[in-house]
């Protein structure tokens, strides 16, 4: 009837759903309320059952319809907005003092209409079919979500049924059932504790199944939905906000685009949990993520500060208020700066998304010299943010902005040095109080000297006055014996870039540092008024020094009472000023690049610095020495030569860290001397038996699965080695792969990360290596099935399908970054002419494979992994010929001998055959044109 | 191209559309009424209820490149002569192949 054809109105389009409602409810009206409306002929005959009833058939029309029929979704929102306009109809027709009597809502002829629907719907919600399944929670979710109350009978009973389904086999169903909890418990939690019974254990039970499907749903879609319609409240929010990390991305950018912006002011946030949400958001693996954390920072964080928000809640934030730099410094201290803010920090990853979004902020900043003369922590990070920012710019406009906005060197001399002086005498303030003094916190005063020093290592030296007034500066600060490790970095960094580019801007760089050193250094001697008569010379065997000290300092000159406490003070003093001075040394060496032999400087450094602090007995200036005397090997080849076997000394006797450093050392010398690893013949015994005990210290630390710093120091620099093909060893090669699919390197996620970049990358860009890789796959699938089948319970191995697709890929020439010259070639009319590639890569591969596979020890797993890879090759015409000869030969054998007999095997030989069949006829076609 | 997509829109024109006014098919209502089975027919396997991982990512390492092609020393120094190209050379090729594959069309 009518109702009817207004439901099948409804279906083919939304745009008339208002019109379709009205009149739906005029009829809903007419049957239910007939003493109203009196006289309409032909209704008469109908009532409220009869209308009920009537909405109920077609709702069971709509069970059937197929989840990817958008009519079912039409007829599921016009039946939501049809229950809610006549609900609110409904209550508007009771009168007040009712509702205030009972103190929840009437029955109604809607709310009736409604619980009949529910009714009908319960039992569709454990039909057999999905499609049912699916279609009625969807329309109970729709409902729910759509009216304010529901009759308390459904309530549970819904519940119930509901809580069934977030079990359900189908995810879009687990979707649908979620959408509605999620309602329901936010319902509750709102204000109904007060007035209702038991349900209090009740809500918290549902919330809490609800939080438990959140982590654990394996559908993205279903922890998506529930992270979105949970209600946010303190016990929810952990949860939620864990999803930040969630392994699909699409929910990760949910939480940043959609449910944090709805959360309200950021600083309600812990500090730790800002820390960690802008960090995962902004270094997400996703773009889509980081541009999304992007613009919650720059368009909503800073808006908290700024204050734009403070007219009430007037819906979305369109237009954003005038730039605050206050609020900009606000923001910027509640992100926490002085931390966030240091090296490798997220603050500056943010501040430089925050600059590239807010030009208006970039037109609203100011530096004039007050703004200099008061510097905060957070001032003078957002100077040097923009600063940064401008200065990675390749448009020409910042440029000209930047030199606008920032002072000139001399200025920035000035005010560095003013703040390095305040920051100095803190320091000596604290080194010199006594015990019980409050010690001056100087790690704000540290943070403006860093970001100062940060502003100075962009900036231009070419104007002569500027550059002399800040290399005196720089020079006088090194000097000093208090300031902090990273401030010292620093300063030689800028020193570097102050001295100029060409080598004799090293040589006067190296010069004035190791001044600087020889002036830290005589702190000792200040400090030491018992001149030990070898003590005069320019940093003299202070290591010696340092370990006869407790015995010396017993001499003559002691006994006015000097006790063994001021003696191992002493002591300290000196190993604290040696390790200054060592520091020193390094940060000078990573800024150098000339030949070690040809700097005086440098020589005389080596050997009254640096070889005096190995042989130390003090561990930690021997450490730090030995890391400056590998910094001087990757300046000179004979020096490392000469040192190879301490550094593989310091692997094998070292603990952890000296482990680490020393496989650092090895990678950078090798990196930097390739041949020394060369050996040139078979006579060339000692060359030979460095590379194997190089070669074991990688295969070593590899295996280091208790030392995971250690396992991943010696992964990464394998990898960088064979990268550059400096070591192009196939068992170490086998071991990589190997070690990324073990179980037992599970855990260590910088192994596994290092090597799922590195093994596609290093496979796909030289044809050499791909060659390596076809060689050793069949090894390296043998390998791991044997280690499945050892697996301790609770262990688990990537499948090895997956293993074999991967070494497919790894092996596919199609895959190759540079092809060879024979592949790409350029026509007559100067187009690109793309052969086929080469194959004979997977032929190789095939023929190992098919070798293994037929070899009579080999286990079933085996040849089962073997085969499945067979099927997946790239086998074309461009290949040896003899190579597809071959291949189809052992093909023809394996089928013959019936090596395989189940289905999948079997298959994947005869479409290897076909394919090198195929290949063969077309080969030999071209091959007789080419005779013709 | 414009071939490709012609027939799929064609089949679209024939929407879909509930018969509101016709009485339920018997094989509808079989396929509406019939509950299911066991609750297990129709539920997530247990095993899947729980994920050892939370569905959460590891930690990331943020592997690039760039530590590839830096000495661990110096990190500001490139590597040294025989820089390697891979960032650039990556980049070069996957910008040819959309064009490859547009030569051949």
């Amino acid at each position: 009837t009518q109702i009817c054809s207004i439901f099948g109105g409804a279906q083919r389009t939304t745009t008339g759903h208002r019109t379709l409602v009205v009149s739906l409810r005029k009829i809903q009206e007419s049957c239910c309320f007939e003493p109203i409306k009196p006289g309409k002929k032909g209704r008469d005959e109908f009532d409220e059952d009869d209308f009920n009833v009537e909405i109920v058939r077609c709702v069971i029309r709509l069970m059937g319809v197929k989840k990817s029929e958008g009519v079912g979704d039409r007829i599921v929102r016009f039946l939501g907005s049809f229950l809610r306009h006549a609900s609110e109809k409904d209550a508007a027709l009771v009168p007040e003092s009712e509702i205030d009597e009972t103190g929840s809502f009437p029955e109604t002829a809607s709310t009736r209409l409604t619980s009949h629907i529910l009714s009908i719907l319960l039992q569709f919600l454990t039909s057999k079919e999905k499609t049912v399944r699916y279609r009625s929670t969807q329309l109970v979710a729709h409902i729910i979500n759509s009216l304010d109350s529901i009759d308390d009978e459904y309530y549970h009973l819904l519940k119930m049924g509901l809580l069934k389904r977030i079990r359900d086999k189908e995810p879009m169903i687990r979707v649908q059932a979620v959408l509605s909890l999620g309602r329901l418990a936010g319902n509750e939690d709102d204000g109904d504790q007060e007035n209702e019974d038991s349900d209090e254990d009740d809500v918290s039970g549902l919330l809490e199944k609800l939080l438990d499907v959140l982590q654990n749903d394996p559908s993205a879609d279903v922890r998506r939905s529930l992270l979105l319609n949970l209600p946010l409240t303190p016990s929810t929010l952990p949860f939620l906000l864990e999803r930040a990390r969630d392994l699909d991305s699409a929910t990760r950018k949910a939480l940043y685009s959609r449910l944090l912006p709805a959360l309200g002011d950021f600083r309600h946030l812990s500090l730790s949990m800002r820390e960690k949400l802008l960090r995962w958001g902004l270094r997400d693996r996703d773009e889509n993520v980081r541009k999304a954390t992007a613009r919650l920072f720059r368009e909503r964080w800073i808006e908290d500060c700024a204050g734009a928000r403070q007219n009430g809640e007037a819906g979305a934030v369109t237009e954003a208020a005038s730039p605050s730099i206050d609020g900009l410094l606000e923001l910027l201290e509640r992100i926490d700066v002085v931390n966030s803010g240091v090296e490798e920090g997220i603050a500056s990853v943010a501040m430089q998304d925050f600059w590239d979004g807010r030009p208006d902020y970039q037109e609203a900043v100011s530096f004039n010299d007050p703004f200099w003369n008061h510097l905060s922590p957070e001032s003078a990070f957002m100077a040097r943010s923009f600063n940064d920012y401008c200065r990675q710019q390749t448009n020409d406009e910042y440029e000209t902005l930047v030199e606008e906005k920032m002072p000139e060197v001399t200025k920035v001399a000035i005010f560095l040095q003013r703040y390095v002086n305040n920051l100095v005498e803190s320091l000596r303030r604290n080194s010199e109080r006594y015990e019980g003094d409050e010690e001056d916190d100087t790690v704000e005063q540290e943070f403006i000297v860093e970001q100062l020093l940060h502003i100075a290592k962009t900036l231009d030296y070419s104007d002569e006055v500027g550059r002399r007034k800040m290399f005196a500066l720089l020079r006088e600060t090194l000097a000093t014996v208090e300031l902090p490790d990273e401030i010292t970095k620093l300063v030689v960094d800028v020193l570097r870039d102050v001295c100029g580019a060409e080598a004799a801007g090293e040589r006067e760089f190296c010069g004035v540092v190791l001044e600087a050193v020889a002036e830290v250094h005589d702190a000792i001697a200040v400090e030491e008024p018992t001149v030990d008569n070898k003590d005069e010379s320019f940093h003299s065997a202070r290591s010696e020094i340092s370990n006869t000290t407790p015995t010396k300092a017993k001499g003559p000159q002691n006994i006015a009472g000097n006790n063994e406490e001021e003696d191992e003070a002493k002591a300290i003093r000196e190993i604290m000023i040696n390790m200054k001075c060592l520091h020193i040394a390094q940060c000078m060496l990573q800024n150098v690049e000339g030949n070690l032999q040809q700097n005086v400087h440098l020589v005389t450094m080596l050997n009254n610095l640096v070889v005096p602090a190995v042989r130390s007995h003090e561990a930690p200036i021997r450490e730090r020495g030995l890391l400056c005397l590998g910094l001087c090997c990757l300046l000179d080849k004979t020096l490392a030569e000469e040192n190879l076997t301490l550094f593989l000394h310091c692997f094998k006797n070292g603990h952890d860290t000296l482990q680490v450093t020393a496989i650092h050392i090895l990678a950078d010398i090798l990196t930097s001397h390739p041949s020394l690893l060369t050996v040139k013949d078979a006579e060339d015994a000692d060359a030979a038996a460095l590379q194997k005990s190089i070669f074991k210290l990688f295969s070593k630390g590899m295996k280091a699965e208790h030392k995971p710093d250690v396992q991943s120091a010696a992964t990464t620099a394998l990898c960088k080695l064979m990268l550059i093909s400096v070591i192009q060893d196939e068992d170490l090669f086998k071991q990589a792969i190997i070690c990324y699919f073990e179980p037992a390197t599970k855990e260590n996620a910088s192994v596994r990360q290092a090597l799922s970049y590195f093994l596609p990358v290093y496979c796909h860009s030289r044809r050499e290596n791909m060659e390596r890789m076809a060689k050793v796959a069949g090894g390296v699938i043998h390998t791991l099935i044997n280690m499945a089948e050892e697996l301790d319970e609770g262990e688990d191995i990537v499948g090895i399908g997956m293993v074999g697709n991967m070494l497919v890929d790894w092996t596919d020439a199609r895959k190759l970054v540079v092809q060879d010259g024979a592949t790409v070639s350029w026509d007559e009319a100067g187009k690109k002419e793309v052969k086929a590639v080469n194959g004979d890569i997977h032929l190789d591969l095939a023929e190992d494979l098919l070798e293994r596979a037929m070899n009579h020890g080999c286990s079933k797993e085996d040849k089962k992994a073997f085969i499945a890879m067979l099927g997946k090759l790239y086998v074309t015409a461009n290949s040896g010929a003899e190579k597809l000869r071959n291949t189809t030969e052992l093909v023809v054998g394996a089928i013959d001998n019936k090596i395989v007999t189940d289905a999948a095997s079997r298959n994947a030989l005869n479409k290897l055959h076909v394919a090198l069949s195929k290949a063969m006829g077309e080969a030999g076609k071209s091959k007789k044109g080419a005779e013709d | 191209k414009a071939s490709a997509t012609a027939p799929s829109k064609r089949k679209e024109k024939e929407p879909f559309e509930i018969n509101f006014a016709s009485p339920l098919d018997p094989g509808l209502a079989e396929m509406i009424y019939t509950p299911a089975l066991s609750n297990s027919a129709i539920s997530l396997p247990k095993t899947q209820w729980k994920s050892k991982t939370r569905n959460l990512l590891p930690d990331d390492k943020h592997f690039n490149s760039r530590q590839l092609l830096r000495l661990f020393l110096k990190p500001k120094a490139r590597m040294g002569s025989r820089r390697l190209v891979f960032g650039t050379r990556r980049q070069i090729t996957t910008d040819e192949v959309p064009e490859n594959e547009m030569d051949e069309a």
